[in-house]
């Protein structure tokens, strides 16, 4: 939290009457027709004639507003939820076949080489508004790194480094010279700077350290997850089922029942949050080799779970790229992964946005392991 | 990895301009930004009662955070009022109506520095309006006891008017460098000093280092 944010908390939300509106939008009326009609006056110039009241068909003028703002909302376009063309059954094929190598691979691993699991990602993300001045506008993203570092005990610590917000491609840093290559922007009550600051490392202490899909969970709750296939996919499914039933019963809200179906084969419309808290396994928590290799396997099962192919990540990095959806309204959003299945490790996740979140998000995993260096603040990728 | 994120600030003044400042979070897609219903214009008064209808939540919520909402009613009518009388020397291609708007607005919050200062000493020592009827989720969304700070109420009643201007309209109005600018008439650099100071002053008065910086989700899937 920075210190605009503590500010906004500081002001906090003032109260609003609700008449407050109509009241202030009556006086503010009522000065207006005084204006008008001093103008009208000393134009007529006959003090003693009474003026014709100016029309404010204001009324009119804000219904006109509202049937904009409605078809403006109405307007937006429906993009499809479904990825581009379907994929053909030899990539299916072959997408589960990588799935399964990789499947293989993992269960091959030791399961602990060093004193901390330890996995180091470098993320970026754009910043939704353009920035800069007039008609020159670029979009920057900002970047940072995190570390998260698990003990064999199950002690954790989380590392964090804002790396600071850069121009976002070629065309964007150009218009960010033409700016005068500011330093720092201020935007949507956020001021973004490209100065890097100091990392931080944090233990973990008072709280659960990991959670998947939304639910909490301790480092001896991953290591005794199932590590048969079908096995895992029904006790992430159920966990998926429970937090979302939750997350409506505090919000009174229904709806949940339809949450029912992930173990069909047919897939379910909460495959793609079971396919994200599987994928999770393999990159983002200390899951044993044999944990991973279900996860692995469980998502070449999935219909959901598409081949894209061999892909190239941010960095080069060769390896064999799936996506699911993870959502499909309002808009769709939709997570690749970018796996080598020669090691098993995940390279990378790009999660699609929807519109308006100003593009891609990225996460680049630059190490993932066990390793024997002692946790300490993330340094500079 | 998380399941995709429910939670977000209201948006306020959709429909004036961009929304006031969302939750950022690295967590989950960026909640997008609420659309513009189109260019807003001041010419005529029906257009005029538009721009009312569309900007007038979003201006009050600003000036009643520095003043209060007793004196907001009626600054904030003057505020319209104002730019009703002074709409001929509107120049849409210079400024957003919004932003001209804030303009307006901060000018007249200058005049009620006193009742600025005793809103901030309030704000401090009390929170903003912790008993006000019907806002239980807003307050329990907050850790109350951290919004208790009177050391940065202090300091920013403490700092210059004009570095208070520009902070609090990034902060609260959450302005571009550029609409700051335009809104109170300043040079596009000064807006960058000034905040750079403000900001600095209150990193002085929170102490450094905040240990509540969180490294969220980084283990979080």
């Amino acid at each position: 939290m920075d210190e605009l944010e503590t500010l906004r908390e500081l002001y906090g939300e003032p109260q609003a009457d609700p008449f407050l509106g109509a009241r202030v939008r009556g006086r503010v009326e009522a000065g207006v027709r005084e204006r008008l009609e001093t103008g009208a006056r000393r134009r007529a110039g006959a003090p003693g004639r009474r003026p014709r009241r100016p029309r404010l068909p204001w009324a009119l003028a804000v219904a006109g507003v509202a049937a904009a703002v409605t078809a403006v909302a109405v307007a937006v376009p429906q993009a499809t939820a479904g990825a581009p063309g379907a994929p053909s059954r030899a990539a299916a094929v072959s997408g589960r076949s990588v799935l399964l190598a990789a499947a293989t691979t993992a269960a091959a691993e030791p399961a602990a080489t060093g004193a901390y699991w330890r996995v180091r990602k470098l993320h970026r993300r754009p910043h939704p508004e353009p920035l800069g001045r007039g008609g020159n506008r670029y979009r920057v993203a900002e970047s940072r790194i995190t570390e998260l570092w698990v003990a064999r005990d199950g002690r954790v610590w989380s590392g964090s480094r804002e790396l600071g917000a850069h121009p976002a491609g070629k065309a964007d840093e150009d218009a960010w010279r033409r700016d005068g290559s500011p330093a720092e922007w201020s935007s949507r009550g956020y001021v973004l700077s490209t100065a890097p600051e100091q990392g931080r490392l944090r233990a973990a202490t008072g709280r659960v350290p990991f959670s998947m899909a939304g639910r909490a969970m301790t480092f001896e709750e991953i290591q005794a997850l199932p590590v048969g296939a079908a096995a895992l996919k029904d006790w992430v499914s159920r966990a998926v089922r429970e937090e979302l039933a939750a997350a409506a019963g505090d919000g009174g809200g229904a709806g949940t029942e339809s949450g029912a179906g992930t173990e069909s084969g047919a897939g379910g419309p909460l495959d793609g949050v079971v396919a994200d808290a599987l994928s999770g396994l393999l990159w983002s928590k200390p899951s044993p080799p044999a944990v991973r290799a279900a996860a692995y396997r469980a998502l070449a099962e999935m219909p959901n779970v598409r081949y894209l192919g061999e892909a190239a990540d941010e960095r080069g990095r060769r390896g064999a790229a799936f996506s699911f959806t993870l959502r499909t309204s309002p808009e769709p959003v939709r997570r690749t992964l970018i796996i080598d299945p020669g090691d098993s490790q995940v390279l990378s996740s790009t999660v699609t946005g929807p519109p308006g979140s100003g593009g891609d998000q990225v996460e680049l995993v630059l190490e993932a392991g066990w390793t024997d260096d002692e946790p300490s603040a993330p340094g500079l990728p | 990895m998380t399941a995709p994120s429910r939670a977000a600030r209201p948006a306020v003044g959709a429909g004036c301009g961009p929304a006031a400042p969302a939750g950022r979070t690295w967590a989950g897609p960026v909640p997008s930004a609420a659309e513009a219903a189109g260019p807003l214009s001041l010419d005529g008064p029906e257009a005029f009662g538009a721009v009312f209808d569309a900007c007038f939540a979003e201006i009050h919520r600003y000036v009643a955070q520095r003043i209060g909402t007793d004196h907001a009613e009626d600054v904030v009518s003057e505020t319209f009022l104002t730019a009703f009388r002074k709409r001929d020397a509107y120049d849409p291609s210079r400024a957003s109506v919004r932003a001209w708007l804030y303009g307006i607005a901060t000018n007249l919050v200058g005049r009620h520095r006193r009742q600025e200062v005793r809103t901030l000493r309030a704000l401090g020592r009390h929170g903003p309006d912790a008993d006000a009827p019907g806002h239980d989720e807003r307050v329990a969304v907050r850790v109350s006891a951290q919004s208790l700070r009177p050391d940065l109420a202090a300091a920013v009643a403490k700092l210059d008017r004009r570095d208070r201007d520009v902070l609090l309209l990034v902060a609260l109005a959450g302005l571009s460098h550029e609409e700051v600018a335009t809104a109170l008439g300043i040079p596009y650099g000064t807006v960058g000093s000034r905040l750079s100071r403000a900001r600095r002053k209150l990193r002085a008065a929170l102490g450094g280092g905040d240990p509540m910086l969180d490294p969220e989700e980084a283990g979080r899937g």
